[in-house]
């Protein structure tokens, strides 16, 4: 639906109001506590204020006072869906700050599980996502119905079902279960399989299609200059993934493709997202058939972990798009700068410049299709 | 196998400039570029004064094309403050990070939100959390927290513990120089909100309309007379704001004797307290002090109102305060004292600088 030919009526023939909406805090629409505060013109948003902050926590302030393996917990309360790709990040970036090596065997494991999870993010944007659109029920099922397999075997290794805390600088917290291979591979079947069935939901679904078709394009030009990173970008058909551009951990070593865009619409996010999903199944089975054995981590590592004097701007490709830390150390056993860059921070800050001369039933799907955690763009 | 420490601590040579600096330094002569070795990024600290041109010349140059802003980021070093900038470009995939110190006194950097979009939120964040101003934002309204806070999160001077005992002294603080400043000079009306600007024009268009109705005008007539009440209004607002900021000749001194009268009765009081005082001859002690106090006063002599020595504010009291907790309690750890010593430890401290204060 083409929702650009709107026309201003003229000036002087009828005297109108702007009306101001709040959508949000409260509200299941936008994706946890978040408020945005529409002016509208009939039914056409001309102006979108964004209001954030309801989930501050001051997971930047808080470990700053915290030992450096402490600091790895607050990471899985930043982007609740993709915790393992946040801990991936930081412990990635003391890693490289104090010289430790991660064993061979926990690289590959920490690989597996940030993929796994990568798909589980996925999955959860398509289940949100098709409820926002309006087809309710069976989409949203499927893929909590698969989310939930990957999130057992999650639990299975780490114990724990959403705040893993599992990675740490030099390896993983402990080794996986015996039958981790055989887990896997089970996991992975029913993934490929829950993949084919939400495509077969969503691909040429007609209410995904009139919804989201030539909906809130971007050039790839405003895509880089609002830093959108992540499916977002790559929607405009910029293939731009920083585990090809600035390969970190061992991704180099695997063989998989970057799926983009051509009209950086959101039904291109959409499907970018199941392409995604695919993408990281190929890795995890590529991992998994390279996993050597041996142990999970690194020798001669103190109690206290003290990270010599340096600072580094370490970033991962998340679900989201660039998921960064950005640290200063003095030398202590503690951060002295603890900066976290989600992805979605920046990609909500473009909001209004994608909103703005849509339809206000649009805008809920626009923001949908940016995929934001809040507690990631609050800290 | 490293863990780093053992990095050698002789005299620093100065790090090589990488092949990006050198670009740097050919590109923008005269431009002083120092360099820091990071892993993954090269890092050059400017001055501000050339901060501006140097952040046009990283997105526009051909050889630069710095496009995206991935990250912008404030520190606290204690004495200066600190922004940086991680840049990346995706068309040479070249990465660079730009440091900019500048002064508490003086926390101003030039915006770069007109050259990158998406430095919009993240400055506001740092102002909010820094209270680093940037010139030439658009919109530096705080993100995360509500407005008028007043203070800055993640500074270092912000205490993480105890914090409600010292956000209660400190926004007390704050409260009463606002009332001061009301008292003094007259406040400055607030800024209207969009939502009530949209109401007043409400009235404005409904009160004109049925004026031009009762006045049986045209509706073409009609049309017009709502049209000249609406920039009849639009023009209030954009001059608005002018009335009230010249009003009342500063009572200050007022509200200045008005406290030195108290702190003379808190003294009293507390005088007798100590004494042991029953309540009857506490209120003649208090009663003599506000006499004296008077007659002080009526005599000019007024040693009271002016002050001794410049005392401390309170919001100076609460940060020195948190400060003297911080660094009881880090000594106490390094120390290796357990939470219980640790508690009394500061504790002791806390006493010891309130005994300070009141002599």
């Amino acid at each position: 639906m083409a929702t650009t030919d709107y026309t201003i009526p003229g000036e002087h023939d009828l005297e109108t109001l702007d009306i101001h909406v709040n959508v949000g805090p409260q509200h299941p629409a936008t994706h946890g506590v978040f408020r945005m505060v529409l002016t509208i013109d009939g039914e056409v948003v001309t102006d979108v204020d964004p209001v954030i902050g309801y989930m501050h926590r001051g997971n930047e302030k808080l470990p700053e006072n915290c030992d450096y393996r402490q600091v790895i917990g607050y990471h899985d309360r930043t982007d609740y869906l993709a915790q393992f790709n946040t801990e991936h990040c930081f412990v990635e970036a003391v890693e490289k700050l104090t010289g430790i090596v991660p064993t061979e065997r926990s690289q590959y494991v920490r690989v597996i599980l940030a993929e796994l999870n990568r798909i589980t993010s996925h999955l959860m944007f398509v289940g949100a996502f098709s409820t926002d659109i309006g087809i309710f029920g069976t989409a949203f099922m499927y893929a909590f119905r698969d989310r939930e397999i990957v999130q057992e075997f999650f639990e299975e290794i780490t114990g724990e079902r959403m705040m893993y805390n599992y990675f740490r600088p030099g390896g993983v917290a402990w080794d996986v279960p015996d039958n981790f291979r055989e887990r896997c591979n089970q996991v992975l079947d029913h993934i490929k399989k829950g993949i084919d069935d939400l495509e077969g939901l969503i691909v040429d679904n007609e209410v995904v299609l009139a919804r989201c078709r030539g909906l809130s394009r971007m050039s790839t030009d405003d895509a880089i200059n609002w830093g959108l990173s992540g499916p977002l970008l790559r929607s405009t058909g910029l293939a731009f993934d920083l585990r090809k551009a600035e390969p970190y951990s061992i991704y180099d070593r695997f063989d998989f493709d970057i799926p983009t865009g051509i009209d950086g619409d959101i039904y291109d996010r959409v499907l970018i997202r199941l392409e995604e999903m695919k993408q990281s199944v190929r890795i995890v089975e590529q991992a998994l058939a390279e996993m050597p054995g041996g142990p999970i981590m690194a020798e001669g590592l103190k109690r206290v972990l003290r990270v010599p004097e340096g600072e580094i701007y370490m970033r991962v490709e998340g679900p989201r798009g660039e998921y960064g830390v950005y640290i200063v150390a003095t030398g202590a056993d503690k951060p002295y700068r603890h900066k976290v860059r989600g992805a979605s921070f920046s990609n909500l800050s473009a909001l209004r410049a994608m909103s703005v001369g849509n339809y206000v039933s649009d805008v809920i799907i626009i923001l949908g299709s940016i995929d934001i955690v809040l507690c990631e763009v609050d800290r | 196998m490293t863990t780093g420490q053992e990095t050698a601590q002789e005299a620093p040579p100065p790090p090589e400039p990488g092949p990006l600096v050198k670009l740097l330094q050919e590109l923008l002569p005269g431009v002083g570029f120092e360099i820091r070795e990071t892993p993954l990024d090269e890092t050059v600290t400017i001055s501000r004064d050339n901060f501006a041109k140097v952040m046009e010349t990283l997105k526009s140059h051909e050889r630069l094309r710095f496009d995206y802003l991935r990250c912008l980021s404030g520190v606290d070093y204690l004495t200066e403050l600190e922004t940086v900038y991680h840049f990346y470009s995706y068309e040479h995939g070249h990465k660079l990070a730009v440091k900019v110190r500048c002064p508490y006194e003086d926390a101003h950097v030039p915006t770069v939100s007109h050259i990158w979009a998406t430095a919009n939120w993240h400055e506001r964040e740092t102002h909010e959390m820094y209270g680093i101003v940037f010139d030439g934002h658009p919109d530096l309204r705080p993100l995360l927290t509500e407005e008028g806070l007043g203070y800055y999160l993640l500074r270092k001077s912000h205490p993480l513990a105890d914090i409600e005992e010292w956000q209660e002294s400190y926004l007390s603080a704050i409260d009463e120089a606002k009332r001061q400043a009301a008292a003094a000079g007259g406040e400055a009306p607030p800024p209207m909100s969009k939502v009530a600007i949209a109401q007043a024009k409400a009235k404005v268009m409904k009160e004109a309309r049925d004026k031009a109705r009762s006045e049986g005008l045209s509706p073409e007539d009609e049309k017009a007379a709502v049209r000249a009440a609406i920039d009849k209004f639009n023009e209030d607002l954009a001059s608005g704001q002018a009335g009230g900021a010249a009003a009342a000749p500063a009572p200050m001194s007022k509200v200045e004797l008005a406290q030195a009268k108290a702190k003379v009765i808190t003294k009293a009081r507390s005088e007798a307290r100590a004494k042991g005082m029953s309540t009857e001859d506490e209120k003649a002690l208090v009663a003599e002090a506000i006499k004296k106090f008077s007659a002080e006063q009526e005599a000019g002599a007024a040693p009271a109102t002016a002050a001794p020595k410049k005392e401390m504010s309170k919001v100076e009291l609460a940060q020195a305060k948190a400060k003297v907790i911080t660094k009881a309690r880090s000594e106490a750890r390094a120390q290796g004292m357990s939470t219980e010593d640790e508690k009394k430890f500061v504790a002791e401290a806390l006493k010891k600088f309130s005994a300070e204060q009141g002599s």
